[in-house]
């Protein structure tokens, strides 16, 4: 899959699990950190994006580690996803 | 409630047995759980199979991750989901502090302690999945109190309490409750071996005057377990005749 075409994706995905109303897939900055600040989201809020991941790209984030890593930006998680989807 | 899936770790005698029992006959698919005894797992499954077949028996060490990781995986795989976890295993390695053998110490928290915190992160990835979730852990008035005897015990069960604290506020937004019941002094397997001086002693500082039933015990889980309780997170009911 195209990165460009998996963060349109993944865009739609945040905004539909993490139930961002006042969020259109297309405010949100591929580069900035999906967490703190940016899009205002909490560390809880990682808990259900996680698992909303893991379902739909059968990969694993195990631990905050690689949650770091794989949330650094929305273009660092379709990297991520990309390098270790089944 | 009936298509839920409830996990019950040491399900299979005591207090874990009664509260599969009520699970079941509110039409709950069931999963005793239980470590070594294959004989008294097999006894359990047919009283709760005798009216019905929602009940099933799970053999795993809580104190293993890599068994308690395999149980639920085997329960999702199986059922597609798991709702309740019921973390009532738990072992009493009983002396004072200062000869206690140190295997008594590490073994009271890794069964009591550390087989909670495996069963919980387990299940929580399912239970984050389908928002919603019931996590109720059993603990004991030596949490609460303290007791002469039980520095290991009281240790793991107040770990267990204060992180059924702090795990209900990380996931109270999922839908997820977590909760502690602190039986007292119930009528089980233990209290039959009692010696008449201490099974006095225990009798004097219970109010209600008599020990409690697995079966009252289960009564107070069942509730946590319950949509009714669906606001109820990070809480404790004692169900101690007023001991505490």
């Amino acid at each position: 899959m195209e990165k460009e075409t998996l963060i349109e994706e993944l865009k739609a995905l945040i905004v539909k699990s993490l139930k961002l109303e006042d969020v259109l897939p297309s405010d949100i900055d591929p580069d900035a950190p999906l967490f703190g600040s940016g899009l205002g989201l909490d560390s809880i809020d990682a808990l259900e994006l996680v698992v909303a991941l893991e379902k739909t790209y059968g990969i694993r984030i195990p631990d905050e580690d690689v949650g770091k890593e794989a949330f650094a930006s929305l273009s660092a998680l379709a990297g991520y996803v990309i390098k270790n989807k089944k | 409630m009936s298509d839920r899936v409830a996990l019950v770790t040491g399900g299979t005698k005591g207090i874990g047995k009664a509260t599969a029992h009520a699970l079941v006959r509110k039409g709950m698919r069931v999963f005793m759980n239980y470590a070594s005894d294959d004989k008294a797992a097999e006894e359990a499954l047919n009283e709760l199979n005798a009216s019905g077949n929602l009940a099933r028996t799970i053999k795993a060490d809580v104190s293993d991750q890599q068994q308690v990781n395999a149980m639920i995986d085997r329960i999702v795989r199986e059922t597609g989901r798991i709702d309740i976890l019921v973390n009532s295993a738990g072992i009493i390695r009983d002396g004072l502090l200062m000869l206690m053998p140190d295997s008594n110490w590490h073994r009271v928290i890794e069964v009591n302690l550390n087989g909670v915190y495996y069963a919980s992160k387990a299940v929580l990835r399912p239970m984050i999945g389908s928002r919603w979730g019931r996590i109720i852990n059993i603990i004991s008035p030596s949490a609460l109190l303290g007791r002469a005897g039980q520095t290991n015990y009281s240790a793991s069960k107040g770990g267990v309490l204060s992180f059924t604290k702090s795990l209900a506020r990380e996931s109270a937004r999922f839908g997820i409750t977590v909760n502690a019941v602190s039986p007292g002094v119930i009528a089980t397997e233990l209290t039959k071996e009692m010696d008449e001086r201490v099974r006095k002693e225990f009798l004097s500082m219970i109010p209600a005057g008599r020990f409690g039933t697995p079966e009252e015990v289960a009564a107070a889980v069942l509730f946590l377990a319950s949509d009714e309780a669906a606001y109820i997170t990070g809480e404790y009911i004692s169900v101690d005749g007023g001991l505490t």
